[in-house]
């Protein structure tokens, strides 16, 4: 059995045995199973009935020479462990005990300190007692003096309670009194009868008795309210009557009852005017607002523009046709302005959501732009119906009637519409530049509030304002263009003078710059966060004493996986554009890879030997030959577009890195690893495959330039590595996913 | 090159990527620029720009021990100048004098005045005292600024003083304000800092990251422009220093340097690693020229860019405005081509000339015409056909 248990085991029983045997008095306890042996073994040895002597002569008798002396060596191994063994035994017991006397000493001294602490403990509570009874004594007075403060308080209750009757008495009859004049005052106010001078007078009176004079104002505007209304249904029974009865003295008589009322109307007017001379603003604000809900019924009604103008006739100096028209306008523009900044809100809001919603979601980029472009398209379309439907019919109807004031007010109707599109586009552009945090100082002025600004903008925010921009172009703005067209085609007011307020031109010019500008921020943010991958991997590195390559270096899995997450961006938004990569083995291709491939090997080979002078000239050389590729060309919104720009970039920027550092041969080595790891799938996923071949190359070029020493790697070697990486990277993600 | 005003080329043997406008040569319009070749012997060219404007001649050429990564001309001595170099891992930075008789001489050696050997980690450019004859220098390494005292009759230099940027700020850069000699804005990471010499300490700093290349505006104090990677090209106000008064669209790719104009302010050139030269025009700070109104036009303020020079074959590191005559400059791509560029320009005096401008065959060929100074009135009725000849590239400054 001994020998069949592992050494460690045996060592860890004969510790155990031997701790037991030190502390156990009864050492039977532990050698209960090993019975004493009669009969001789050499494994007695550690039991309790071992006998030397037996032993020896067994041992001598059971071994020949070789095996005494290795069970001497044996022994003496043995007895220097178990020396040692029971050695460290008393020294971890010596420290134990050392530090129980260590700690017994603290606790000692702790105690004794404690002990001082407790007597201090005590002196305070003392302390604190005496001074509790001092205060109690020294307030006592005081306590005295309160109470019978007290009792005197009481008593002068008692005596108010007969006195406070007849005042209460007095107070009432002289509210009620109040009251009775307000109330008189109220009726005064109300009552149509009374002269304007006495009503404003009332509410001089009203006010100085405190009484709340708005509410009064504004019970007075509903009152007005009512009347307009009243007013309105009046004239439209009364201009429907007319129609059928063609009696011109039937209609006269209308409209002198018309007039009359129309009069009343101003005349109420002008007696609102006059008794809140305080609160004019305020008056013009309520009765705009008042105006604006009745205006598309009164628009509607259409009648009251021939009594606006007959007032207008009757009594010019009243200027009411110009108040009316003035309030016209300000409803309107104000009705417009509102829409249009709901809109605004609207599509903000709508755009805003994306960056609300936690980036997890694959589709939230597309639902974002859906969203958006749907609040755009119908938002507009809103107004233009609002606007246009309600009125439109009666303008045209109203065209015909040849009132001149008509035909102005009704220029001025499509100039704003026009113009507060123009407006609103405008200031779209403006809030999506502030959304996107490009334009600084607008987010300055507004102050940033919403914490998405500065660095944080999300790149798929500005992908989708770039898309929607172009759909606002390409649909939007033509629907709209339509649309105004169809409802209006007649110019504004200031067509003479500006031209239409509202220029389809212009606002596409703007959008469809907007939209490359965000397009392009779009593929800068992107890059510059390749960018700083690749500043990284080469700042870091001691690239003059660089080890031999081993691997290809993780960065281009970092640097991969950018550019996946991109392409997975894009490709929610973006549409696929035209299909290139398969005509690939055109002229222009075909040309560049016949140029790069055998003369990056010429040079390589070249730049070894001592000749290496003539390099540059050779460059020189090939850059004439070779047609010169165009790496930076414009982004389209396709999804191959932006993915190949920023693989190109990115590129570009590599080389850029490379050609800051100098290389040592392994350095250069795993350099033309990467690129050769990277070339497959950059090819990829890009739309060109001929221009990344020629930047991976290029990148390669510029590291044997920047190389002290610049033997390249072998190819089944390379190969060989890039497969490595690749079975490990397979090993990771199981395509399963 | 585009828009009819073409380059003067020259060619050096190997690559490059520094160029400098020897400002103290008050006779020629000159350059000095130094090649970059890990194992090739490296050369400094003296290139000067031949009276007639028509080519550029080499007017010296010496061999100089490493490859150079920073040039720049004493702005008092045209024979002195300052490089940076490096070869492998070592790098130095040191100050040179072009030998006397190196006419005469079979291969003159540059003689080296002073060596800026203080340096511990990586240097990255010598900066001149803006103006004037003071033997004052400043070296920035990656993170230390060193302000140096440069006798060179006795062929010394002395650290008078030096301060370390901090830890993590990898400085990269930086420009000597013109207006202010005690203050350097140097680059680094993360921000644009700014020194006081007198105290060496940091007064400000501007947080904007990824800045490759800043220079102060000559003529404008507080004017500050600088070059970024990916975002292009920002003009600071730095008394207001919280955003960008203005900002260019820069290059396709890292804009890699800038340089304003020593005489025309607003006049910004950058040069890219997108093979490209570009010339831009500031719009002028609100009401601070009202005589310029008539020219406003809105194509010109939504497009800064005035031109556009793309036919290099390489990057685009190199580039300096004469400060002789402030219509050239000189640009450096990798492949070691200077070119210099002469814009056309009008004179300050007279509307004979503008209108001889305006009529000539030439600025119908779609030329880019500077004009310095007011516009005589009996121009404006022709400025009036510009638009409807279709001339658009022609901006008044």
């Amino acid at each position: 059995m001994g020998t069949e248990e592992l050494p460690m085991d045996e060592k860890a029983k004969r510790m155990r045995d031997l701790l037991s045997s030190f502390y156990s008095p009864d050492p039977s306890m532990s050698d209960s199973n090993n019975s004493p042996s009669k009969y001789a073994s050499l494994d007695a040895i550690n039991t309790l009935s071992f006998d030397p002597d037996r032993y020896m002569n067994l041992l001598v008798h059971k071994s020949n020479l070789e095996g005494l002396l290795q069970r001497h060596v044996e022994m003496a191994a043995e007895i220097k462990n178990l020396d040692t063994d029971l050695q460290m035994l008393v020294y971890e017991n010596y420290n134990k005990f050392i530090s129980a006397t260590e700690t017994i000493k603290t606790m000692n001294s702790n105690i004794v300190g404690m002990e001082a602490n407790m007597e201090q403990l005590l002196e305070k509570i003392m302390s604190v007692q005496s001074r509790s009874d001092g205060v109690n004594t020294s307030l006592f007075e005081k306590r005295e003096h309160i109470e019978k403060l007290h009792r005197t308080g009481n008593l002068l209750r008692k005596v108010q309670a007969y006195g406070d009757s007849s005042f209460r008495d007095c107070k009432r009859a002289s509210e009620e009194a109040v009251l009775t004049i307000i109330k008189n005052l109220q009726g005064k106010l109300f009552s149509d009868s009374e002269s304007i001078q006495s009503r404003a007078e009332a509410v001089v009176l009203l006010k100085q008795l405190d009484f709340p004079v708005d509410n009064l104002k504004s019970q007075l505007l509903e009152k007005l309210g009512q009347f307009l209304s009243q007013l309105q249904l009046e004239q439209w029974e009364m201009s429907t009557d007319s129609n059928r009865s063609n009696e011109p003295s039937n209609q006269g008589n209308a409209e002198a009852t018309h007039e009359a009322s129309m009069r009343e109307f101003v005349e109420a007017l002008r007696a609102f005017r006059v008794i809140f001379p305080d609160s004019e603003m305020q008056l013009v604000k309520l009765s705009t607002e008042l105006l604006t809900k009745k205006l598309i019924l009164l628009i509607h009604a259409g009648v009251v523009w021939t009594d606006v103008l007959l007032i207008d006739e009757v009594l010019p100096e009243a200027g009411l046709a110009d108040f009316f028209l003035e309030a016209a306008h300000v409803a309107i523009k104000q009705y417009v302005a509102s829409r249009f900044s709901h809109l605004i809100q609207d599509i903000s809001d709508s755009l805003m959501a994306q960056t609300r919603e936690k980036d997890g979601e694959e589709y939230s980029l597309l639902v974002t732009l859906e969203a958006s472009k749907k609040t755009v398209l119908q938002g507009s379309m809103d107004v233009l119906l609002v606007k246009f439907e309600n009125p439109g019919p009666d303008f045209r109807q109203l065209l015909d009637d040849k009132l001149d004031l008509l035909i102005k007010l009704k220029g001025y109707v499509i100039d704003w519409v026009q113009g507060g599109f123009q407006d609103f586009f405008r200031s779209l552009d403006d809030h999506f530049l502030f959304l996107s945090g490009k334009d600084k100082t607008i987010s300055q002025d507004q102050g940033i509030t919403d914490g998405l600004h500065g660095e944080k903008v999300l790149a798929g925010l500005v992908l989708v304002l770039a898309q929607l921009s172009v759909f606002i172009e390409k649909s939007a703005i033509p629907r709209v263009t339509e649309e105004i067209a169809a409802s209006f085609s007649g110019g504004g007011v200031r067509d003479y003078e500006h031209g239409p307020a509202f220029i389809p031109g212009e606002i596409c010019r703007i959008f469809r710059s907007t939209g490359e500008k965000f397009l392009h921020l779009y593929v800068k943010m992107k890059t510059q966060k390749i960018s700083v991958v690749l500043k990284k991997r080469f700042t870091t590195p001691n690239w003059v004493k660089h080890k031999e390559p081993r691997e290809v270096h993780m960065f281009v899995d970092l640097f991969l996986q950018e550019l996946e997450a991109i392409s997975i961006e894009v490709k929610q938004i973006l549409p696929q554009g035209l299909i290139r990569r398969h005509h690939r083995s055109d002229s222009g291709g075909s040309t560049t890879s016949s140029r790069s491939n055998p003369l990056r090997d010429d040079k390589l080979i070249r730049s070894n030997t001592p000749k290496g002078r003539s390099q540059l000239l050779e460059t020189h050389l090939a850059q004439l030959f070779k047609q010169k590729l165009d790496i930076f060309t414009k982004v389209e919104y396709t999804r191959e577009s932006v993915v190949t720009t920023i693989v190109k970039l990115c590129l570009k920027s590599f080389q850029e890195f490379v050609r800051l550092q100098t290389f040592n041969r392994s350095g250069f080595q795993q350099i033309q690893l990467d690129i050769h790891f990277l070339r497959t799938p950059l090819k990829e996923m890009a739309e060109d495959e001929a221009v990344v071949d020629f930047l991976l190359d290029e990148v390669i070029v510029a590291t044997s330039e920047r190389c002290l020493d610049p033997i390249p790697l072998e190819s089944p070697i390379l190969e060989k590595l890039v497969q490595a990486k690749l079975a490990r990277t397979k090993a990771q993600n199981p395509p399963t996913s | 090159m585009q828009g009819g005003s073409s380059g003067i080329g020259y060619g050096l043997k190997y690559q490059a990527r520094c160029i400098s406008d020897v400002k103290a040569d008050t006779d020629h319009t000159s350059f000095l620029t130094g090649t970059l070749s890990l194992k090739e012997e490296n050369e400094v060219h003296l290139i000067r720009l031949s009276s007639g404007g028509s080519e550029l001649i080499c007017e010296g050429l010496f061999s100089h021990p490493s490859e150079i990564w920073d040039l720049s001309s004493c702005p008092f001595d045209q024979r002195i100048f300052s490089t940076v170099f490096s070869s492998g891992e070592t790098y130095g930075a040191a100050i040179w004098q072009i030998p006397e008789l190196y006419g005469q001489l079979n291969s003159p050696q540059l003689e080296r005045i002073a060596s800026l050997d203080a340096h511990t980690c990586k240097i990255k450019c010598v900066l001149w005292w803006p103006s004037g004859r003071q033997d004052k220098l400043i070296s920035v390494d990656e993170e230390n600024l060193l302000l140096w005292s440069l006798d060179s009759s006795r062929k010394a230099a002395q650290v008078q003083s030096k301060e370390s940027a901090g830890m993590l700020h990898y400085l990269s850069g930086g420009a000597w304000d013109p207006h202010d000699v005690n203050a350097v804005a140097l680059t680094c990471d993360s921000a644009i800092q700014f020194w006081d010499l007198r105290t060496m300490k940091k007064e400000n700093t501007i947080e904007h990251p990824h800045v490759r290349n800043i220079d102060y505006d000559s003529k404008k104090k507080h004017i500050l422009v600088t070059a970024e990677d990916e975002s292009g090209i920002h003009i600071w106000d730095l008394r207001m220093p919280k955003f960008p008064a203005q900002e260019f669209s820069g290059h396709s790719h890292w804009t890699w340097t800038v340089k304003c104009n020593p005489e025309y302010d607003r006049l910004i050139l950058s040069a890219g690693t997108d093979s490209a030269v570009n010339l831009w025009l500031a719009s002028a700070p609100s009401g601070d020229n009202p005589s310029e109104s008539l020219v406003e036009s809105p194509t010109r303020q939504s497009n800064p860019l005035l031109n556009s020079y793309t036919d290099y074959e390489d990057s685009v590191y190199g580039l300096a405005w004469s400060s002789r005559e402030p219509w050239i400059f000189a640009s450096l791509s990798y492949d070691g081509r200077p070119c210099a560029f002469i814009l056309e320009t009008c004179g300050h005096t007279g509307g004979g000339r503008i209108s001889e401008a305006i009529s000539s065959e030439k600025m119908k060929a779609n030329s880019l015409v500077l004009w310095y100074g007011t516009i005589p009135s009996h121009c404006k009725t022709l400025l009036a056909d510009f638009e409807f000849i279709g001339i658009h590239t022609i901006y008044f400054i």
